[in-house]
């Protein structure tokens, strides 16, 4: 085969692969979909019973219900788990496309992202906003807000109820840092060697979520590097976590 | 008197677990279960304090029908509760050019949870 058609063939195969990606991640991600309505239903009917709506239950009714109803929650954390590695995925595989950003505006669509997470978890985010105008930053809008709602997504995830997370931005020697504090879990000693390894999940997280893909991180801290910036944590267990991440400001050449 | 939530969703068994549950704390309930029924309502100006509303239906997506309904001024600024099992970025995005007020994903909480939503927003 000469060298031209090589190149065409092997063109073929991305595209074909390009496609079978494309197809395969709406395949996931309407399954997913229909899952979580049958899963949100018998969530409803199940926490009908558990309430008496529909008669008093004796002792054992009750506690079968309230097996059925966590076992429910978590196939509707899988289903969930599986709807945010495909949607990664699909910004990861995505060539990088750098834009001028106002972070700001970036890190309030991401806090409202999460805002029914939050809720549901009791966790309050707070967006501690800078007093003075930051400048822009260059970065890909999509990839990044994978980085800001990893970040947001533990440090909710990891949370004790009632707890809050906050979440700050500032310049700082032409890189602005954004970190994310809370109240949680914290990190093991042991964990806080291979964190951002992929599939690693550290032994206190796997105790207070049993779920989990070990890839949020990993993921996150390659995109930060892609964009020249850097990602490390500081953590005390039973205490919290607050993860920092540093890019490069966008300063116009005048 | 007490107050209307319009319910928009298709799947007839979560729309009845919904109404059920919204009666049972004393809301009044007006259903629909698609674009079309929808129109038909609210052209018959009723009295809605609260819409609770779908995504995904069969002949339109809820974006188009709260555009629909916008469009009658006395639903101009009635609260809008997003309820959909759609967590997706482009979604979640859109729901809030719209100007809705909360987003919920069904899966992430219960009808007792839902109710506590619907007064914090409008009251009992």
């Amino acid at each position: 085969m000469d060298k031209d058609t090589e190149i065409k063939s092997l063109q073929d195969k991305i595209e074909k692969l390009t496609k079978l990606q494309s197809i395969r991640s709406d395949i996931v991600s309407v399954s997913a979909h229909q899952i979580r309505t049958s899963l949100s239903a018998l969530k409803w009917v199940i926490k009908m019973f558990m309430d008496g709506d529909l008669g008093k239950l004796n002792a054992e009714q009750e506690n079968l219900l309230k097996k059925a109803y966590e076992d429910n929650d978590r196939a509707i954390s899988v289903v969930t788990e599986l709807l945010q590695a495909n949607k990664a995925e699909d910004v990861i595989e995505k060539p990088y496309a750098f834009t001028e950003v106002n972070i700001i505006e970036l890190i309030e669509n991401s806090i409202f992202d999460f805002s029914g997470e939050a809720l549901a978890r009791k966790v309050e985010i707070i967006f501690l906003k800078p007093e003075t105008r930051l400048p822009t930053v260059n970065i890909d809008k999509d990839k990044f807000r994978v980085v800001l709602q990893n970040l947001l997504e533990n440090a909710i995830k990891y949370s004790n109820p009632n707890s809050k997370v906050f979440i700050a931005l500032r310049e700082k020697n032409n890189f602005i840092e954004i970190s994310v504090k809370d109240r949680g879990i914290g990190i093991s000693e042991e964990g806080k060697k291979s964190i951002f390894q992929k599939f690693y999940r550290d032994t206190t997280a796997q105790k207070k979520e049993s779920l989990g893909s070990g890839i949020g991180l990993f993921t996150t801290k390659k995109i930060v590097e892609d964009h020249s910036g850097k990602i490390w944590f500081e953590s005390t267990e039973n205490e919290g976590s607050t993860f920092f991440v540093t890019i490069p400001s966008f300063k116009e050449n005048t | 008197m007490s107050k209307t939530i319009f319910i928009v969703e298709d799947d007839l068994f979560l729309q009845g677990l919904e109404a059920t549950k919204l009666k049972k704390e004393g809301f009044s309930v007006i259903t629909a279960g698609s674009g079309k029924d929808v129109s038909d309502i609210i052209a018959k100006k009723p009295t809605i304090d609260l819409i609770l509303l779908d995504l995904m239906l069969p002949d339109m997506d809820g974006f188009e029908i709260l555009k629909m309904i916008r469009k009658e001024s006395s639903f101009l600024n009635t609260p809008v509760i997003v309820f959909s099992n759609l967590s997706e970025d482009k979604d979640i995005e859109k729901a809030k050019s719209v100007g809705i007020t909360e987003f919920m994903i069904k899966s992430n909480f219960n009808l007792d949870e839902l109710t506590d939503k619907v007064r914090e927003l409008i009251g009992k």
